[in-house]
């Protein structure tokens, strides 16, 4: 079991965290929403991230308790070391289906792709819940 | 019994399996996805010397070789003539190899299959066999054995029916978590079946299908109860219909497998209900619902079940009373916990 080892820190962290944040927002939501993988991720652009797969949440979860789900993404950011500039939701195509939360820290490339964007949701598939811009 | 269990399609695969041969009769696992393609997602996609080495051991070791090619939608393809002519061939090498049985859904496959060559033709659960009408059909278009839709599974009018129409085998799908009535089953089907058939193949970054699908069973999980799964204590009940099962899951790991058949082999598992269902994989690490939890009850309520859930409310209670969530997962303080403490009241 992963939480037996002891032996390494990150992953204890990225295990507790992921059980944490799934628990945080069972209990908002009032429904037992599955964190079913949290990654962090290094892209060849130079992005990097954390990305969790979530089973069973929804898009109106996300605009109904967007107050309440901001300081959750933000301090699993700061758990995991993660600096993001942005925070979005990623949606099935079409569907209400929230299929991942995304953290990124965007590169020089990626960064004008959601910069360009206005509102809430830059793509169709993306729900924008925190964007840093650039001073 | 004649257990029907799944390989995720590789020879290593199968060796691991056949270290418990004695309590398989055969195995299946899908062809290549050149030709006619599954109508579920696969691991891997053996060609002709695959397949053939890997028969070629099941017979060795006593066990019956079955190729799966139940794809829901062909795109018209297999009625045109150069479909025609790649589908014959490719059928005719399978059986040069020495396939026992090979499962299709397609009528028209059942029949020209079953006309043209010596070898079993098995109508796939996915040809949604749940009348003896489609029974009788499918038994005159050549048929020597039917899987019948999982959804009469708990149906038992529907079974002896079905029974007393044909005589040809009959087998049931016991560990398909799928829910009852499906509304995705015939879009989802057909998606696998472009996505995991011949080319041009679907890119497609989200399965709706399955998220919409777990989506529902997160919300509700009554669905997980009222899937039309057989546990392996009440294969018993199943006895006077057919004493043929077939076990769900080419895309797990062997190890899951030999789980499964295990359990339905001695009639008996205690464990998580979940562990042993095959399609909703992604929640066996949220709900546990204690197999034995639910002895009993299919004789008790279910084959004499109406299905007007919202007159009755049984199945309801049960959830409440049977289903917990895993909290806190993969950490020190993980610990099972009622479902509807988690669940807002409704």
């Amino acid at each position: 079991m992963g939480y037996n080892s002891g032996e390494n820190m990150i992953l204890e962290e990225i295990l507790k965290n992921r059980a944490g944040f799934e628990e945080k927002l069972r209990k908002l939501i009032g429904r037992p929403v599955l964190l079913i993988e949290l990654d962090m991720f290094a892209l060849p652009c130079g992005c990097s991230g954390i990305t969790a797969n979530m089973r069973g949440l929804e898009f109106d979860d996300l605009e109904v308790f967007e107050p309440q789900i901001l300081p959750l993404v933000k301090e699993m950011a700061e758990n995991l070391g993660v600096k993001p500039t942005v925070t979005f939701a990623r949606l099935v195509p079409g569907s209400s289906i929230v299929a991942s939360l995304n953290w990124r820290t965007l590169c020089p490339r990626c960064y004008p792709e959601f910069a360009r964007g206005a509102g809430k949701m830059p793509r169709p598939d993306l729900y924008m819940l925190v964007f840093e811009r650039r001073k | 019994m004649k257990l029907f269990v799944p390989s995720p399609g590789h020879i290593d695969s199968l060796m691991e399996l056949l270290t418990q041969k004695e309590k398989i009769y055969s195995i299946f696992m899908a062809g290549s996805p050149d030709y006619i393609g599954t109508g579920r997602s696969n691991l891997a996609s053996p060609q002709l010397e695959d397949i053939k080495e890997q028969t070629e051991f099941a017979h060795k070791n006593g066990v019956k070789m079955e190729l799966v090619l139940n794809s829901s939608c062909m795109g018209g393809r297999q009625l045109m003539p150069e479909g025609y002519r790649t589908n014959h061939w490719y059928v005719e090498k399978l059986v040069d190899i020495g396939i026992d049985s090979i499962v299709v859904a397609d009528p028209y496959l059942v029949e020209t299959i079953s006309r043209d060559f010596d070898v079993d033709v098995v109508v796939s659960v996915l040809a949604f066999v749940d009348s003896p009408q489609k029974a009788e059909f499918f038994e005159d278009l050549g048929a020597k054995s039917i899987v019948i839709d999982s959804n009469v599974n708990r149906h038992f009018d529907v079974l002896h029916a079905i029974k007393d129409s044909v005589d040809c085998e009959l087998k049931l799908l016991v560990n398909e978590g799928c829910l009852y009535r499906c509304p995705f089953r015939y879009a989802h089907f057909n998606f696998f079946s472009h996505a995991f058939g011949p080319e041009p193949r679907p890119n497609v970054l989200d399965d709706y299908y399955y998220l919409k699908c777990l989506e529902l069973r997160i919300e509700n999980p009554e669905l997980i109860i009222k899937s039309p799964w057989i546990r392996p204590e009440d294969i018993k009940l199943y006895r006077d219909i057919t004493d043929v099962y077939k076990i769900g899951g080419r895309t797990h790991f062997v190890d899951w497998i030999l789980n499964c058949v295990n359990a339905y082999y001695n009639e008996s598992y205690d464990g998580n209900l979940m562990d042993i269902l095959d399609c909703p994989k992604d929640l066996k690490d949220l709900y546990n619902i204690p197999n034995k939890s639910l002895d009993g009850i299919l004789e008790k309520q279910w084959t004499n079940c109406k299905k007007v859930c919202n007159k009755c409310g049984y199945c309801r209670t049960l959830t409440k009373k049977v289903t917990q969530v895993y909290s806190n997962g993969g950490t020190q303080r993980q610990m099972c916990v009622p479902w509807d403490t988690i669940a807002v009241k409704t």
